[in-house]
């Protein structure tokens, strides 16, 4: 017996739900979108757990940002996906303070190429994102300059 | 085809709950709950707490164990370690390194046994994040027990398979589910950890009748059940452990200890932490159902 034609169709699956694939055929196409915003979702609550900052920074909408990111993006672990995610609010000005201060103080004590597994910085070393700098040193980290917070409330302006 | 099954794993002759020729009890017991360390600080204040999971991944193998297992085990709490991604019924050969690692976990909390899932979590390369559900064929069969005994000849001690919750079917299944899951334990001799609230959430997003697939599920081989809560969205009912115990996961747990003596019961909840009140209230409820000792 081979398990060469259920391999395949495991990993047609696994595409379609996480890669972006077509569907395969025979599937119901309902059931096979909820599990697909359901995988996102359990993903979301994963990444948060390694990144809470950037999760409260967004609040309610960090499902939604999470999953619109993720949506063709196989996972590469919570640590990584988060911090993909992060360098690419970043890049687009989006990412809020809190979470500039938790990438800034990721990327002082570990370093990610965003291709290969992150490694452990052991030579000294600043971390920047968006503002806030973080420098480590002996493996301690201390975020040295938070990020700029935006203005509390600002009041409506009279015209 | 295979050739003859050989006899069913040694480790799995002596019940897990403890009931055997020696009649020591250091299995799955009572009401446990899904040690997690959000809420490691409530579990250690769980007086009369016999047992509880940790998920399996989540222990380093040269240890420690995470915070407070330790203080557990020391108070005579048996720990199970719960993998959630050995991918079992992957197509491919599961991954002996992570079923080292299952079994030094094992080792390092003195397990009576562990468990983990007729799913498969990856494929071709690709992470799915999550537990996904199998074709139930003869070929899946075959590839989840040759999985499951290359597992049990690395495991120190038996293993309890789970059936998961599943958001969708595949098109050509030719076995149903109950014939599915007993070929599968028969053929490996493992354990049932039937998991309630996947009973429920499957049945109500078949429209099936959850009691009539209790009925046809071997009862006698469950280790221990899970129960957890879960919610309704978009149509489909999810099994979120991040959301209250329903009142019919609740009944569906009395018809099961309606049907054979009321198993070790063990709450799993993942996120969304409610107030301790709450969390205990839901302990309660599930011991007052299966006539267990309150553990809170």
């Amino acid at each position: 017996m081979t398990t060469g034609d259920l391999a395949a169709r495991q990993a047609a699956l696994v595409a379609a739900l996480v890669a972006g694939a077509p569907p395969p055929p025979g599937f119901a196409p309902g059931p096979l979108a909820a599990a697909r915003t359901a995988l996102l979702r359990k993903r979301a609550g994963d990444v948060a757990r390694h990144w809470p900052l950037l999760a409260a920074a967004l609040g309610p909408s960090w499902p939604g940002v999470f999953a619109a990111w993720a949506a063709d993006r196989p996972t590469n672990g919570s640590l990584r996906d988060g911090w993909d995610l992060a360098r690419h609010l970043h890049d687009r000005g989006e990412l809020p303070a809190l979470g500039a201060d938790e990438l800034a103080t990721r990327e002082a004590t570990t370093r990610y190429d965003g291709r290969n597994p992150p490694r452990r910085r052991r030579a000294p070393a600043l971390g920047r994102a968006g503002g806030a700098v973080a420098g480590q040193l002996a493996g301690r980290v201390r975020l040295l300059r938070p990020a700029p917070r935006p203005a509390v409330d600002p009041a409506p302006a009279e015209h | 085809m295979t050739g003859p099954d050989p006899a069913p794993h040694p480790h799995s002759t002596r019940h897990p709950d403890g009931t055997g020729a020696d009649g020591t009890g250091t299995g799955p017991s009572g009401v446990g709950i899904g040690w997690r360390p959000e809420i490691a600080g409530f579990v250690a204040d769980l007086p009369g707490l016999r047992f509880v999971e940790v998920i399996a991944e989540s222990v380093p193998s040269a240890g420690p164990l995470p915070g407070g297992l330790d203080e557990l085990r020391a108070r005579g709490v048996t720990v199970v370690p719960h993998g959630v991604r050995l991918s079992l019924g992957g197509a491919e050969p599961v991954d002996p390194d992570r079923v080292t690692h299952l079994a030094r976990v094992a080792e390092l909390t003195g397990a009576p046994l562990v468990s983990e899932h007729i799913a498969f979590v990856r494929a071709g390369g690709l992470e799915a994040g999550h537990l996904l559900p199998l074709p139930r064929s003869r070929e899946a069969v075959a590839a989840t027990v040759a999985n499951v005994r290359r597992a049990q000849a690395e495991l120190p001690v038996p293993i309890a398979l789970e059936p998961i919750a599943a958001l969708f079917d595949w098109p050509d299944d030719d076995l149903d589910e109950a014939a599915f899951l007993t070929e599968i334990l028969d053929r490996t001799g493992a354990w049932l950890l039937l998991d309630v609230a996947n009973v429920y959430a499957n049945a109500r997003n078949r429209g099936t009748d959850p009691v009539a697939l209790l009925d046809r599920l071997p009862l006698d081989r469950i280790a221990y059940a899970h129960v957890a809560g879960g919610a309704e969205a978009g149509g489909f009912y999810h099994d979120t452990h991040t959301d209250p115990l329903p009142a019919e996961v609740l009944d569906l747990v009395g018809e099961l200890c309606a049907r054979r003596s009321p198993p070790a019961l063990l709450l799993e909840r993942d996120g969304h932490y409610p107030p301790a009140a709450e969390l205990r209230a839901e302990l309660d409820a599930l011991a007052a159902v299966a006539g267990h000792p309150v553990v809170t």
